[in-house]
């Protein structure tokens, strides 16, 4: 096992050029999850994002919260100003883990899982969050409902970190975040969504309903035509569009499909 | 430092006690109190020492290699490669081990290390020590084993079949050796009852399996010294059971064998019979000639598992038409998984265990334990009776509703009082109709039962269970608790026993019990629990024994101790020794009073060093029937307990939020309240996290079949401090003639109404039955559904 301790993003960018398979390494609390039990299964090259604290801070700006490649859950919990102007982060940090993963685990980290039933992907999106990665070769800017391509499939190179997530201002005249776990704490959710309401319309970002965190266009439609959807089986028809749910060990496709419709109708009706 | 000095020192610092006269025997007593562990304090700042907490100069590390076939034969191992890696020290496979043990002597089914077959994915193969975890786990990687698989058997219904490959053979001819044991039993005559029954009613029903889930993994660490001693450090709950199983598996002379249980982080029946990784450890200890440790990882808790059985149930319940129950018909089909651990006991629990605190006319149970490949099922707390206590205690709600009695008042009017049950058992004291009355009156039942808002309900249940067998698990007549207490003129009184504190707080109950007879204060008692070279003989913490069966030994020997110490005062006072206390750290005599070392400086003085020991034996005569089977189940005493359960459904999700459970518990004297609702809380939310949420399966089908589907914590469901409903415990104290002051148990009965109390809240709610457990949201949902298209069509012809 090798680990690369750089003390600047430009040095981290430097070394990822030099070792693009370099594994990034944040609050590890996925990548340690998913430790290897032997000495042959950790032979790669971990880098270390501990050291930078220009990627660790936060700010905000007229028009936006900016993220850092490392800012944790409890980073934007503690700021009183998230709670105001973007509920839902408060909302969805909360719920992730338990105290303490919110205290290791990070915004950037939950983006690069790509895990389907992320708890701060959704709100992030329902928001219009755009992610800005870097490498040497440049800075990118891209909206993060269009950043997954698949599963566990993303727009980020192996020379590339993501350096920060903006996060717009808008006047929002609706916003939830619900999470369907199978407890109330230091659960995966079964369902997840984030909807939100402004003046560009709606959004509404399903979790763990699809191979990836992902906006559902025919209810965010639905939604925009009328304001309040006609009844709870529109609401399940335009969402059976936009996903893909499937059974496994956490629930069933139909009980997610069902659930996940209802929850759309009754909150936001 | 001089008596004296030492004397006045202590009083300056004794609480005064007044004067003796002028107290109520209770101000002088220590029992009843709400006192603070004597554990507590290590426990919750973290320096409490567990097994894996114990390094020992030198020492190597082990891991096991496991199947990853859920049945299959071994045909071959080569280690060869696994030996040649540098770091490593020792590889065993079960050749080294080849007598099979088993913690009852009857079904001895099992081999230290697999010996020529697999027989559930998780089955141990091989172990390893070498100098770190990591090295270890490589060696793993490169032991070759070649197996020829066989077809697995799954399901309880096809292993009932005698198939061509059974998972054990056969121990008859012509015997189907998927069958760890069968069990029919039946009081009075049961067809006659239930014919001229005025109702019956009739249910399958169906538990799905769940595992204890410590905090602390199982542990062992062993270490052979010069000497030829083998010493194991072990988070087991059955020191004594251990050792004798390690001297006989390893060949060794039983008292060439020491086991000591280091503080254990949670057990719940999980940790009751010998474990692979003991052997392992001390097997490889023995090859190495160094100390050797092993921690299961959590996914391996999951495999090694013990838990509750799956059962399919199904009853039939006749009574009066004033709902007197005239007939229980019981069929029971126990899914025991690879291997028989306690299952013989376990099938006759599932019967025997069943039928006080009910008044039952005539009774019948058949009973058939299977195996399957999957993980063994074994003791959980509650062991063998919570499953069926759920189908009996629906049934009632049934037979309820069916004849328009209130639940509680179908439960008092069966209410069967002192005396035998149906199946023989004597019952001394029975608190049940106060345990009703409690959770009757606590939860406002009269004006809320049955009017509700939908989606709102009330649920009731009633129970019974042991403290303690009556039997030991091997035949013998010696006693089966036993202690030693020893007083040094400092003041300080040493309890050795043999009870393993598991978290239930028995090394705090048995210095309770030392402070109430000798006076001394919680803080000068020294416990010495379950270490078989220096403790005297306990069968360790199973069947909620503990309390009574230790508790008496303590009080016994304390006892001969007190009658010394307070005629030494008594000869030096010059008053009667009828008139002497010994309580909160003084010798109370007459109007004197003195510091307690003093009192002991006196007894020592007069009779020698200070040290008695004391015993318990269950009672032989009368307390059961002398059919076969007969014993089991038997107990000294028998606890009672009802829980009302209230429960809100959300149609929509199928979500199932308890709100609230009232449990009335009657535990005998409760000799630390706050102990006995710890317990109370603590099954009470097992039993909860057991209906809603929890569920350990094994995946089917190629080539995942056998394999855990959740072995995590994440995706195995335990509840979170926010999830568990608002608890609200009610002691009931009907003390019982066996138990050390009137003390039965409290560390189990009280789980066994959760279940059913919450089922039966879930029909006062919604108004559907839901016979199959668990009530995740999923199943909940889907029985919804399912009711709304049954009724369906009635509402359209109506
Ligand atoms: C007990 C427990 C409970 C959890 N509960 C939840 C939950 O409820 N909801 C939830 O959503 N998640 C949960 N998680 C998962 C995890 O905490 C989150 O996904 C967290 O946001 C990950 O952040 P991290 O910094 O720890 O990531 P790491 O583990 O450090 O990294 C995760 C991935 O992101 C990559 N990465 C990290 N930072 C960057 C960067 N700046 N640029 C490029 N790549 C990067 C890493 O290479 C890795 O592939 C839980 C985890 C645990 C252990």
């Amino acid at each position: 096992m090798n680990v690369l301790r750089p003390g600047s993003v430009r040095e981290a960018l430097g070394m990822l050029a030099d070792e693009p398979t370099a594994i990034p390494l944040a609050g590890g609390t996925d990548l340690l999850v998913h430790w290897p039990a032997n000495h042959a299964g950790r032979d790669a090259t971990y880098l270390d994002l501990g050291r930078p604290g220009e990627l660790r801070a936060h700010h905000w700006t007229d028009k936006a919260l900016v993220l850092g490649g490392t800012t944790t859950y409890w980073d934007v919990i503690r700021d009183p100003r998230s709670a105001r102007d973007l509920p839902l982060l408060v909302d969805a940090a909360r719920q992730v883990g338990s105290v303490q993963i919110q205290a290791r685990g990070t915004w950037a980290g939950n983006i690069a899982n790509g895990s389907p039933a992320a708890d701060g992907v959704p709100v992030l999106m329902a928001y219009d969050a755009v992610v800005v990665v870097q490498s040497e070769r440049g800075v990118e800017e891209i909206l993060l409902s269009e950043f997954y391509l698949g599963y566990k499939d993303m727009r980020l190179a192996g020379d590339q970190l993501i350096r920060e997530i903006r996060v717009p201002l808008a006047a929002r005249t609706g916003q939830r975040f619900e999470k369907v776990g199978s407890r109330r704490a230091q659960a995966i959710a079964k369902v997840g969504l984030a909807t939100s309401h402004s003046e560009d319309g709606w959004r509404v970002v399903a979790a763990s309903l699809a191979p990836t965190v992902r906006r559902c266009p025919s209810v965010e439609a639905l939604f925009d035509s009328d304001g309040a959807a006609g009844s709870v089986e529109d609401v399940e028809a335009a969402l059976a569009a936009d996903v893909s749910p499937i059974d496994d060990i956490r629930s069933t496709a139909e009980y997610r499909l069902r659930v996940a419709a209802r929850l759309l109708f009754f909150g936001n009706a | 430092m001089h008596p004296e000095e030492l004397l006045r020192k202590q009083a300056e610092t004794a609480p005064d006690p007044g004067a003796a006269e002028a107290l109520a025997p209770h101000d002088l007593s220590r029992l009843g109190r709400r006192s603070r562990r004597v554990d507590g304090h290590r426990k919750s700042t973290g320096s409490e020492i567990y097994t894996d907490d114990i390094v020992l100069p030198g020492m190597l590390h082990g891991k096991i290699l496991r199947s990853p076939h859920p049945h299959a034969r071994i045909v071959a191992i080569d280690t060869s490669d696994a030996e040649a890696i540098p770091g490593v020290q020792s590889v065993i496979t079960g050749r080294d081990m080849p007598l099979a043990y088993g913690i009852i002597p009857w079904t001895r089914d099992e081999h230290a290390l697999a010996f020529d077959k697999v027989r559930f994915v998780g089955d141990a193969v091989a172990a390893v020590a070498a100098v770190d975890e990591d090295t270890a786990n490589e060696a793993l990687t490169r032991i070759r084993v070649e197996y020829e698989i066989l077809p697995p058997l799954f399901e309880p219904e096809e292993a009932l079949e005698a198939s061509g490959n059974p998972i054990h053979e056969a121990k008859k001819e012509g015997r189907n050796g998927n069958i760890t044991k069968h069990v029919h039993l039946e009081f009075g005559d049961v067809d006659e009852a239930m014919a001229g029954s005025d109702v019956t009613v009739e249910g399958e029903y169906y538990f799905h399996g769940t595992t204890h889930t410590p905090i602390e993994p199982h542990c062992a660490v062993a270490r052979r010294n010069v000497n030829g001693l083998l010493e194991v450090w072990s988070s087991t709950q059955v020191p004594h059971y251990l050792q004798r199983e390690l001297a006989r598996v390893l060949d060794l002379d039983v008292a060439e064998v020491r086991v000591v249980q280091p503080a254990v982080g949670g057990a719940f029946g999980g940790k009751s019979e010998p474990f692979d990784l003991e052997f392992a450890v001390a097997l490889l200890a023995m090859r190495t000639g160094r100390p050797v440790k092993i921690l299961y990882t959590r996914e391996e808790l999951f495999y090694s598992h013990r838990g509750r059985h799956p059962m399919d149930m199904s009853y039939r319940v006749g009574a009066t038409a004033d709902g007197r129950i005239r007939a229980v018909d019981g069929k029971l089909l126990l899914d025991g998984g690879a291997y028989a651990s306690f299952g013989l006991v376990t099938a006759y629990y599932s019967g025997q265990l069943l039928m006080a605190p009910y008044d039952v006319e005539t009774y019948r149970f058949d009973a058939t334990r299977v195996y399957t490949n999957k993980p063994p099922c074994g003791p959980k707390r509650g062991h063998g009776s919570v499953q069926p206590r759920f189908g009996f205690e629906v049934s009632l709600d049934k037979l309820a509703e069916k004849l328009g009695i209130d639940p509680i008042e179908l439960r008092r009017r069966n209410f069967m009082g002192l005396g035998r049950t149906v199946n023989e058992f004597r019952v001394q004291s029975n608190g049940f109709m106060e345990c009703l009355d409690k959770v009757e009156h606590a939860s406002d039942w009269k004006n809320r039962y049955g009017r509700l808002p939908r989606g709102h309900g009330l649920g009731v249940a009633g129970s019974c269970y042991i403290s303690g067998t009556n039997y030991p698990i091997y035949p013998n007549d010696m006693p089966q608790a036993s202690a030693q207490v020893q007083i040094e003129r400092s003041g300080r009184v040493t309890v050795l026993h043999g009870a393993s504190e598991i978290g239930q707080g028995s090394d705090s109950t048995m210095a309770y019990i030392a402070c109430e007879e000798l006076g001394v204060p919680v803080e000068y008692v020294r416990v010495v629990s379950a270490d078989t070279d220096l403790t005297p003989v306990d069968l360790g913490a199973y069947s909620s024994r503990e309390t009574l069966m230790v508790g008496n030994a303590v009080m016994m020997a304390c006892r001969e101790l007190g009658t010394k110490v307070r005629a030494s005062v008594a000869t030096a006072t010059g008053v009667g020794a009828e008139q002497v206390r010994l309580a909160n750290g003084w010798a109370l005599a007459g109007g004197e009073r003195m510091p307690i070392a003093r009192a002991f400086m006196l007894a020592e003085a007069e009779h020698g060093t200070l040290g008695a020991v004391g015993h318990y034996n269950t009672p032989k005569e009368g307390v059961h029937g002398d059919y076969r089977g007969g014993t089991i189940g038997a107990s000294p005493a028998y606890s009672f307990t009802a829980h009302v359960a209230e429960v809100e459904v959300d149609e929509h999700t199928g979500f199932v939020n308890v709100r609230k459970i009232w449990v009335a518990h009657d535990c005998g004297r409760a000799l630390n309240p706050m102990l006995v609702e710890g317990q109370m809380e603590g099954s009470a939310y097992m039993g909860f996290a057991e209906a809603v949420m929890e569920h350990q399966r094994v995946k089917r089908g190629t080539p995942e079949g056998g394999l855990h589907d959740a072995p995590s914590l994440l995706d195995y469901r335990i509840p979170t401090s926010l999830d568990c409903p608002e608890f609200i415990p009610l002691i009931v104290e009907a003390n019982d003639p066996e138990g050390p002051y009137g003390a039965k148990e409290a560390g189990e009965g009280p789980l066994h109404p959760s279940l059913p109390a919450i089922a039966n809240a879930i029909f006062d709610a919604v108004g559907v039955r839901i016979d199959r457990l668990p009530f995740t949201p999923d199943r909940v949902w889907r029985a919804l559904q399912a009711a709304r298209a049954d009724a369906a069509p009635e509402s359209e012809s109506g």
